[in-house]
This record gives structure tokens, C-alpha cells and sequence, in this order.
């Protein structure tokens, strides 16, 4: 029962995205503009940026595209469930779900699962892209850490997506969880520059992201092809955000349905 | 419990008068079954929505808020159909929203055929058909096939089997293929029904399910409501239309500033009158 009710909302979405095939089409061609965009950005400085990026195999388009394809996944776990909360309740499709007999954390977590799954494709676009188009190589890739990683990385954010939806819930707007991590890891998380050219105290702040570590990770996975046991620290530091993170954000997620119901603010936007 | 003044023979009531005329009669809503145990059964229902306020949160104070229900009781038998009447703002909506489970109450208690709404809310769920009539609340985007079978399949149903005779009883058969979007205000009124009947409830909540409706479209979805109740369907409808009410022959209650009255037979006298009487705002009743 519970495996046909997630099905549905994977058709429902599906149906959505294949409904604007414009759309459809130009997602996956922004990720060639974005890509060729960065590969001659690569090039220019290519010279300049070897020393920093040795540990990354010295060149800077294949770092880059590690950086940009996990920073999409990275943004969907951050956000896909709040946007989903927020949508429901402004056209009011939450209270029609909520009627059914069917819970609020079968209804969240159902409608951002196919948006998971749009950005997994989106990571392999990404890749693919690299290998046909721009020479780049998966050859010494550790393929099964890389999918741990990004494992990891989907359970280190997605708390941090449900306390964005929880403080929503209740205020509706001015969600300080996604603002401040997006910002943080786009400035201290490395996608377009490798850490080393922060200031230390910088470098020290960036340590406490999740998504520091995940890209590091996935990095050394893919491009260098550490295995897992290598990425000690990383899966670690991983499990222990989604460790703790999963369960606090789950009982404060229950917490602000329970307030929105009460405070009447889960049908008003 | 019904005190002398119950009789309403004042032309206006002032707010003074009315919260003293209640202390009298807003027991009455609860009804005398022969028999049957009631559908739906409301006991000192509260619902205290507090404001939240930022600033007073951070110095420690509540903001103030506004008492949408205060202590209401009725119970409605299985078949019956129960009208609710008022103002904008009586509170109407919020007792339709926490029959439905949508709302958390502040006090009091909801029981569906004997079970706690607040307790067993999944359980209570299989009975309740909830008429939204919020015409974005499906997906534009999609066909109207699309969006039932998506409801239906959160209601663990097989669309095949649920949407066909839902769709042929509302006449929908011929619009299942087009984008919901499309759809005229009458149709997707329609539509919000077939919704709120696929899992085939016995009790159907609805709130205002004739507001923007042309004439020929409320009609029709008037025509339904007879229909659903010679087939002993249990209906709760917010309503302004008196008409409803009249052609439906159900029972009726009024609601002022979250109070429920509920309107005896044997209180005589036009219905309209007695609306006038009680809410002292008669000339925004539509008949």
C-alpha cells in the first residue's frame, strides 16, 4: 500500500515535468552551456590554477565538474522539500492529500523523491557530458564510493531541507536554513575553487558543511579514485550530520505540523 | 436547557444580547437520536487560533488571538444532512476544517462513528468525503484521469475500478482526457466532487459547494446533493444559499462568532427571518 501511494506521487511528478517539454528540454541543455562555459574558463587558467589543484589531478575542468554536478544535488536537497510543503499550500493540493489516509511524512517525503531522482540524473548528465564532450575521464574512478558519497550527501542535506520546510510551516517565509547553508557552501563549500585559496579562519568555518566534506569526498572518488575506507573522514563526518541531523529534524518537522495545525496555518500562505 | 428568550421574537439582536441568549440555547445542537448512534458527534468543540507575533514571542508574550469556535455541540445521525449558516468569519470554515482533521482543536472532542478524530485520524479518514471547492487544489497541468487516479491511489484504491462510476454519476466521462486547466468553474466544482467521493465515504463535509457556480451549474450540483442523500449519504454543508437548504429539507444550524445554534422546527417562522433575527445581518442571506 504504502510502495502504491509513492508510486503515485513518482507518476504525478513525471506527468508535471513531461507536461512542460520545453522545460524538459532545455534543463538538460543548460547543463552543456554551463559546462562549456566552465571548460574554457579552464582553459584560460589553466596554468595558474595547477599548484592548488594538484591533489585534483592538477587540472581545472574535471574539479569543476564534480563541484557543479553535486552543488545541483546538494541545492535539491536543501530545497525540494520545503518547495514541495510551500506548493501544496498555496494551491491547497496539501489539504486535498491530507484528507486521504495517508500521513503527512508519506506526503513530504513522496513528493520530493522524484526531484531526488531528477538530480541523480542530472549528476550523470553532467558526467556524461564531461566524457563525451570535454575529455573527461572516469577511467581511474572508484564508481561505488562515488555512490556512497552522494548517499551520504542526500541524508547529510535532507535534514537540513525538512528544517527549511518546518520553520515554513509555521512562518511561511524567511526561511533562514537554506539561505544561510546555500550560502555557505557556495562560498566554503568548493565548487569553483578549491579551499586553499581561502583565508585559514575561512577554511576552519568550512569544516562545520556537510557539503565541504561531500565534495571532497566525491572528488577524491571519482577523480582520484580513493575507495571508501581512504574516505574515512569524510563518510564519517557525513554520517555523523545525517546521524544526527535525520532524527532531530524528523521530531521537529512532527513538531511543526502538530503547530500548524493548531496555530490553523498549514492551508494558509 | 432552552430559556425563554429562545423564542426570538425581537426584530434585532445586539452582540450584548446574543452571547446572553447563548448561555441558553447552545446545548441544543445536541440532538436526540432514536436509536442509531451518531455519525458525526461534536462535544464542546474549541479552536483558539493565537497570533503568532515575532516580536512578542522574543519578549516572551502570546499575541492576541481569536476564538474561532467556542464550545460547540451537535451530532448528526448516519443519512442526516446538516446545513451550516452564518456570516463570513462565524467560524464556519473551522468547523468544517476540524471535522476533516485538518485542524488540530483547541478543546472539546470529534468522534466519527464513536472514533476520536484527534486519536485515530487515518481511521476517521476513510469516512470523511471532503469537498474542498478550492478549484486550484489539483494539478492544472495534468487531465482530470491523471488527477483522480492520483487521489484515488492515495485513498490505496485501483483507479480503474474507482474513478469510472464516480465519473459517469457526475457526468465527467467525456472531460476525464483534457488538462484540469481547461476545465469551466461548473466542471471542476464537478470534479472536486468526484474527488471527494471516489473512496465512496459515508460522511461528505462540504463548504460552499455552490459559491461562483452559474445557475445551471449549481443546479446540477444541487441535483447531486438530493441524489447523495436518498443514497443515506451523512452531509455537513457550509453554506450561504438558503435555497440548498430549503430543497435539501435538512437541518440547520447558525454560526456567530464561533457559536453554533442549531434551528428546531418547532421554532416556526421563515427561515430567512430567523437567520435575520439571529446573525442581525439578513440582507447578505442569498435565497
Amino acid at each position: 500500500m504504502w510502495l502504491r501511494k509513492v508510486a503515485a506521487f513518482l507518476a504525478r511528478d513525471f506527468l508535471w515535468e513531461l507536461s512542460y517539454p520545453l522545460n524538459f528540454f532545455w534543463r538538460w541543455s543548460s547543463i552543456f552551456f554551463n559546462l562549456i562555459t566552465f571548460y574554457f574558463l579552464g582553459r584560460l587558467i589553466s596554468g595558474a590554477t595547477a599548484g592548488y589543484l594538484s591533489a585534483y589531478g592538477g587540472d581545472y575542468f574535471p574539479f569543476v565538474l564534480v563541484g557543479l554536478a553535486l552543488g545541483g544535488f546538494q541545492n535539491v536537497a536543501l530545497t525540494s522539500v520545503s518547495h514541495a510543503v510551500l506548493y501544496g499550500m498555496y494551491t491547497g493540493t496539501l489539504e486535498a492529500m491530507l484528507v486521504t489516509p495517508t500521513s503527512l511524512s508519506t506526503i513530504v517525503f513522496a513528493s520530493v523523491l522524484y526531484q531526488f531522482a531528477s538530480s541523480l540524473v542530472s549528476v550523470l548528465i553532467y558526467l556524461l557530458f564531461g566524457i563525451l564532450l570535454f575529455g573527461f575521464s572516469l577511467a581511474q574512478a572508484n564508481l561505488w564510493a562515488a555512490a556512497v558519497i552522494m548517499g551520504l550527501t542526500l541524508l547529510a542535506h535532507l535534514p537540513l531541507g525538512i528544517f527549511s520546510a518546518s520553520f515554513l510551516l509555521i512562518f511561511k517565509r524567511g526561511d533562514p536554513v537554506t539561505s544561510l547553508v546555500g550560502s555557505f557552501s557556495a562560498l566554503m563549500g568548493g565548487v569553483y575553487f578549491p579551499l586553499e585559496v581561502l583565508p585559514g579562519w575561512l577554511q576552519s568555518a568550512a569544516q562545520f558543511i556537510p557539503f565541504t566534506h561531500a565534495l571532497e569526498g566525491l572528488r577524491q572518488a571519482l577523480l582520484n579514485g580513493r575507495s571508501l575506507l581512504s574516505l574515512g573522514t569524510q563518510v564519517a563526518v557525513l554520517g555523523l550530520f545525517a546521524g544526527v541531523l535525520l532524527p532531530l529534524s524528523l521530531a521537529v518537522f512532527s513538531w511543526a505540523v502538530h503547530q500548524a495545525k493548531r496555530l490553523g496555518t498549514l492551508s494558509q500562505f | 436547557m432552552r430559556g425563554p428568550s429562545l423564542r426570538l421574537s425581537f426584530p434585532i439582536i445586539t452582540d450584548q444580547t446574543f452571547n446572553l441568549l447563548w448561555k441558553g440555547v447552545e446545548k441544543i445542537g445536541a440532538h436526540n437520536f432514536s436509536g442509531s448512534a451518531p455519525a458525526v458527534a461534536v462535544s464542546r468543540l474549541s479552536k483558539y487560533f493565537p497570533l503568532i507575533n515575532l516580536r512578542g514571542l522574543l519578549k516572551g508574550r502570546r499575541g492576541q488571538g481569536v476564538w474561532a469556535l467556542r464550545e460547540v455541540d451537535f451530532q448528526v445521525a448516519p443519512g442526516e444532512v446538516l446545513f451550516i449558516l452564518g456570516p463570513n468569519g462565524s467560524g464556519k470554515t473551522t468547523l468544517i476544517k476540524l471535522l476533516a482533521t485538518l485542524l488540530a482543536p483547541t478543546g472539546g472532542q470529534i468522534l466519527i462513528y464513536g472514533r476520536d478524530a484527534s486519536r485515530e485520524p487515518l481511521a476517521v479518514k476513510r469516512h470523511l468525503g471532503y469537498i474542498t471547492c478550492n478549484e486550484s487544489s489539483f494539478y492544472g497541468r495534468l487531465t482530470g484521469w491523471q488527477n483522480l487516479s492520483f487521489f484515488a491511489r492515495l485513498h490505496g484504491l485501483d483507479p480503474k475500478t474507482a474513478i469510472p462510476p464516480v465519473v459517469e454519476e457526475l457526468d465527467l466521462t467525456a472531460y476525464l482526457d483534457r488538462r484540469y486547466f481547461t476545465y469551466s468553474t461548473g466542471i471542476k466544482r464537478r470534479m472536486d466532487l468526484a474527488r471527494g467521493l471516489l473512496h465512496r465515504p459515508d460522511i461528505l463535509l462540504m463548504d460552499e459547494p455552490t459559491t461562483n457556480l452559474d445557475p445551471i451549474s449549481a443546479a446540477k450540483v444541487r441535483e447531486l446533493m438530493a441524489r447523495l442523500k436518498a443514497q443515506g449519504k451523512t452531509m455537513i454543508v457550509v453554506t450561504h444559499r438558503l435555497e440548498e437548504v430549503q430543497r435539501l429539507n435538512g437541518r440547520v444550524a447558525i454560526m456567530k462568532e464561533g457559536r453554533f445554534r442549531e434551528i428546531l422546527a418547532e421554532e416556526g417562522g421563515k427561515l430567512e427571518d430567523i437567520y435575520a433575527r439571529v446573525v442581525g445581518e439578513g440582507k447578505h442571506v442569498a435565497s
